[in-house]
């Protein structure tokens, strides 16, 4: 074992064990209490502080918004969210002044259209699902006393492409051009609908959906590695349980459905008929896909609001929470439950009554662990002394709405009983009462309690209780007269109906109640963005509470956290002594920034070791330039215009690549340094411990679940068709379809084997690979395409052809981002961003590989050889 | 308890790699038992699906299908009994009779994974005895 000097050149002649061994962290961990009794020179305190405030510095003035540290991303991205989420409400309250009363003419039934439209859609995908990411980008790292998120201006990328395409996909309805067939888009009511709306829809969705899984993606690695030392799994915030099981559901529940965007898009675009029954298409497939994402969605939304809720409901009892390996059970349980429900949206569909059985069932089953976490919240509230503070109001209100809303779900998870009330009032008012129960009431709550750690603010009590009993009574008097108005048989989505059918005062009695909710949302909107510059700072830890957020610096300081603990305990400001001051002298972890560089622990996944200190991402306004140019890919297409998006898409590639290139897994100049309390960690790492390595790993699973979703539509084909594929069809030529393969996993080897050779120090043999893998990726791709070229396979003529070619497209759309980084790691080991030690973007690319080889395969496998075995 | 570089570290599980392989088993215990309820459920659904598409006609019995699918249901709930015993053991309730498991100990965390593992076949096999009853109660596709 070689001890190493701060000399770089030192690690590059060792072998890979050696560096590993090298890398390996010194000192004595965990700290025992007599070295962290010892107290802190205040002199020395007081000078790293300085290094440290100054390294995390929020841009001024106009750079403000270069800012990519998560207290400002988040703030945005929430207060973005919440912007949308009014203008959905007003869309909304237009609704009911149209449905007051009957024969009304105050909307045309085609604004009507978008506006329901875009209530859903702006609901869901610019309110709902983003916010649970806005919020826990603002607050999660403080949970576990990091610096920031692992990925920063991924962070920021995220939040301005979901900006772009927000106000692109809201906008529309200022033009008439909004998306009017409904927010789960059916066809063929959407495919044929004339106008850009559809493709607006798509487009828009497309690239908001993409922001979200890189927002999950971080989400993911930062609770599984930029956890406080000691943090080990069983001693996690409640809330970052939640974000991981959110987080991986958003991996597996998203992809599907830009599975399905591509394919509608394809229609709409060119003529592929996915969709189309006449030419061997089925427009279930659409309902499929969007409902094996819808589903999971709801609980995606559900979950984070109701972790909101296990962290403020322990404070009011002021007592842990009773029950916490039962709530990780009921988080665990839902998100795997959640993706059996899809097929209870579609009932009616006249699929066989033993599969309606199945969802039936698991409709019902997933009452199971829900149930279980609202007990858990309970038992902790019975069992302590309960404070009902104003943040424990609303999340009272909150379980007693979601609730009914809960009850009234088991009754629509009864197939016969949804026949009955599809597509009325019924489900309106249900799907409503767990959104407001479940979501809506348990996030403004989460808003009064965090508020104070947010904004060093308090919002008033007064008026707090003023927007709840306004929200809580406006919303009982519209929907729950609802259940009524759907019985009786009024559809939903309507923009008018005739008096006599016993609807006119119900629908009267919903749309007063729709004004005493705006009303509430009003003063609760005042009281959020009023100014309160002359209120006296609150107290530090103002409700009494026992995770480590509390700990955070009034006046506020930007660097999350003035040293990261070590942490043995589910409540550290409960049950650890002395944690906050001693986190304020700077006697833990990462106190100083000697270097002027932004850091953040990394520590192992299961037991929260220290592993080593990663270099984050400071302002920068590349990512603007990025996430305006990816814009522009997706929006420019709704137009029918496809070159000038192509052109837009390069930029973004080449954005992406100076970003990654200038600030990402550089090599330091130190390779290890002292972080406190004697331990001394690496500042390079590769492979599996890397945050790096662990973003690719999530990001490819979730890619790889969009294509499994392609290869359930072959298979779902093959069931809907008599004939699968149709008689007389071609088939792909099999050698070429072979040979492609082959080539694709030669190339794959070539990236494998220019990582092994690296490490072994031969640079310049690795160089040779890296050239000669990007031309067998070529190759690779050239024989995927030709197999299906030189047959007659027309995309436009039928099904099977274009289900044929939408997975070589899809195989050599992943091959050129494929080859992008094989010459980027090409010209990383030319200009020395690559050498035998550090190696870390060469291991990225190979993993990358690695999945990409294996759709090659699958890809070669199903248009070469199924065809002809169905 | 001090470590240093060199054995004590090795020895203290430190690298993903290494605490994978001390905790592989509990961590993959911990979905295994809804992993098993998705496998199920996913394998029920298709089968059906191909069944009643490729194989059957409206409304005439299906006793293959609901044979096969029962023996497709009792492996499962074999499965999940397995999994909630080895996690029944790794829990380890009755020795200390600790449910909460709250230190920052190697034993706590082992404990906890069991205890949470334990829950999820509880749930799981819940799931696929529910997934299960309509193949009992309905005799055709439709």
């Amino acid at each position: 074992m070689s001890a190493i000097s701060g000399d770089p050149n030192d690690i590059r002649r060792m072998s890979g064990r050696e560096i590993a061994d090298a890398r390996a962290p010194e000192g004595p961990y965990p700290p025992t209490d007599e070295m962290l009794a010892e107290p802190m020179d205040p002199e020395v305190s007081r000078a790293q502080a300085e290094r440290l405030r100054a390294a995390w510095k929020t841009p001024q003035g106009w750079r403000y918004w270069s800012a990519v540290n998560n207290s400002e991303v988040g703030l945005w991205y929430v207060l973005t969210a919440f912007f949308f989420m009014l203008c959905a409400g007003l869309l909304a309250l237009a609704m009911r002044v149209q449905l007051a009363v009957p024969d009304n003419d105050v909307l045309s039934a085609d604004r009507f259209n978008q506006f329901f439209t875009m209530h859903g859609t702006a609901m869901m995908f610019l309110f709902a699902v983003p916010l649970f990411e806005a919020i826990s980008i603002l607050i999660l790292p403080a949970f576990m006393g990091a610096r920031d998120m692992p990925f920063p201006r991924l962070s920021a990328y995220g939040f301005w492409c979901f900006l772009i395409g927000s106000v692109f996909v809201m906008g529309s309805l200022l033009f008439n051009a909004a998306p009017k067939a409904g927010w789960f888009m059916y066809p063929p009511l959407a495919t044929q609908d004339l106008g850009i709306g559809s493709d607006i829809w798509l487009l828009g969705l497309s690239f908001i959906e993409v922001a979200s899984i890189a927002a999950a993606v971080e989400l993911i690695v930062g609770t599984l590695k930029c956890r406080p030392p000691g943090m080990r799994v069983n001693l996690m915030p409640l809330y970052a349980w939640y974000v991981l099981v959110v987080g991986g559901m958003i991996v597996f529940a998203f992809p599907p459905l830009i599975a399905g965007d591509l394919l509608f898009e394809l229609e709409r675009s060119f003529d592929w008929p996915f969709f189309d029954p006449e030419r061997g298409g089925d427009p279930l497939l659409w309902q499929h896909l969007f409902w094996i994402f819808g589903h999971p969605e709801v609980y995606i939304i559900f979950l984070p609001s109701i972790a909101i809720a296990a962290m403020i409901v322990p404070t009011a009892a002021q007592r842990p929470i009773v029950g916490y390996s039962w709530i990780v059970l009921s988080a665990v349980g839902t998100g795997f439950l959640s993706f059996g429900l899809w097929v209870h949206h579609m009932f009616t569909t006249g699929l066989p009554a033993l599969s309606l059985g199945f969802f039936s069932a698991a409709s019902e089953a997933v009452v199971i662990p829900t149930g279980i976490q609202i007990f858990a919240f309970v038992a902790t509230l019975m069992v302590g002394r309960v404070t009902m503070s104003l943040p424990m109001l609303w999340i009272a209100g909150a379980l007693a709405i979601f609730t009914a809303g809960g009850l009234t779900g088991v009754m629509v998870a009864i197939a016969s009983f949804d026949f009955q009330v599809h597509d009325t009032y019924f489900i309106v008012a249900h799907l409503h009462y767990t959104l407001f129960g479940g979501m809506v009431l348990p996030v403004i709550g989460g808003v009064y309690y965090f508020y104070p750690f947010i904004r060093k603010k308090q919002m008033s009590e007064r008026m707090g209780r003023w927007a709840f009993w306004l929200i809580f009574t406006g919303f009982n008097i519209t929907f729950l007269p609802m259940h009524l108005t759907g019985l009786l048989g009024m559809p939903r989505r309507v923009f008018t109906y005739p008096t006599g059918l016993g609807w006119d005062w119900l629908n009267m009695v919903s749309s007063v109640g729709a004004f005493v909710i705006a009303a509430g949302f009003a003063v609760f909107t005042w009281d959020l963005l009023r100014p309160k510059g002359h209120q006296p700072p609150p107290p530090r830890n103002p409700w009494r509470a026992g995770t480590l957020e509390w700990s955070h610096n009034i006046p506020e300081e930007a660097w999350g956290s003035r040293s990261i603990p070590y942490v043995d305990s589910r409540y550290p400001l409960w049950q650890q002594e002395k944690i906050v001051e001693r986190m304020d002298a700077g006697r833990y972890y990462l106190g100083d920034a000697e270097e002027g560089l932004r850091e953040t622990l990394v520590t192992s996944v299961i037991d929260a070791r220290p592993v080593y200190v990663a270099r984050v991402t400071g302002p920068a306004w590349i990512t603007h330039l990025a996430a305006g140019f990816t814009g522009a890919a997706f929006i420019i297409p709704t137009f029918h215009i496809y070159w000038p998006a192509v052109v837009a898409g390069a930029f973004a590639v080449a954005c992406i690549i100076y970003w990654l290139w200038t600030s990402t897994a550089r090599i330091p100049e130190t390779e290890k340094k002292d972080v406190g309390l004697g331990l001394t960690l690496a500042t390079y790492v590769a492979g599996p411990k890397a945050v790096g390595w662990w973003g690719m790993w999530i990001t490819m699973l979730a890619d790889s679940t969009a294509f499994a979703g392609l290869v359930f539509g072959v298979f779902y084909y093959w069931t809907s068709n008599t004939a699968f594929p149709p008689p007389g069809a071609d088939f792909a030529e099999p050698w070429l379809m072979a040979g492609g393969a082959v080539a694709m996993v030669a190339s794959w080897a070539a990236v494998l084997g220019a990582r092994e050779i690296n490490r072994r120090g031969r640079t310049d043999i690795a160089r040779m690979a890296l050239v000669a893998a990007p031309v067998l990726a070529g190759l690779g791709v050239a024989g995927m395409v030709a197999a299906l070229w030189l047959p007659d396979l027309d995309p436009t003529s039928h099904v099977y052809p274009a289900m044929m070619w939408v997975l070589v497209v899809w195989t050599v759309a992943h091959t050129i981002a494929g080859v992008v980084m094989q010459c980027y790691c090409l010209a990383g080991t030319i200009f020395g961003k690559i050498d035998p030690a550090h190696d870390a973007d060469l291991w990225n690319t190979c993993l990358f590989w690695h999945f990409l080889c294996l759709t090659a395969i699958i890809t070669a496998l199903v248009t070469g050889l199924l065809p002809r075995v169905l | 308890m001090v470590h240093q570089k060199g054995k004590d570290w090795q020895d203290g599980v430190k690298s993903d790699e290494a605490e994978f392989a001390e905790e592989a088993d509990s961590l993959w215990r911990i979905t295994l038992g809804p992993l098993i309820w998705a496998l199920h459920f996913v394998a029920s659904y298709g089968t059906t699906a191909a069944w009643c598409a490729k194989v059957a006609t409206a409304f005439e019995p299906v006793p293959g299908l609901r044979i096969g699918l029962a023996v497709l249901t009792v492996a499962a709930l074999a499965g999940i009994v397995w999994v909630g015993w080895r996690a029944w053991r790794q829990w380890d309730f009755t020795e200390d009779w600790d449910y909460v498991n709250k230190e920052g100990e190697n034993e706590d965390r082992h404990e906890f994974l069991g205890h949470a593992a334990f829950l999820l076949a509880i749930v799981s096999f819940v799931g696929v005895v529910y997934v299960a009853m309509p193949v009992l109660l309905i005799e055709s596709c439709r």
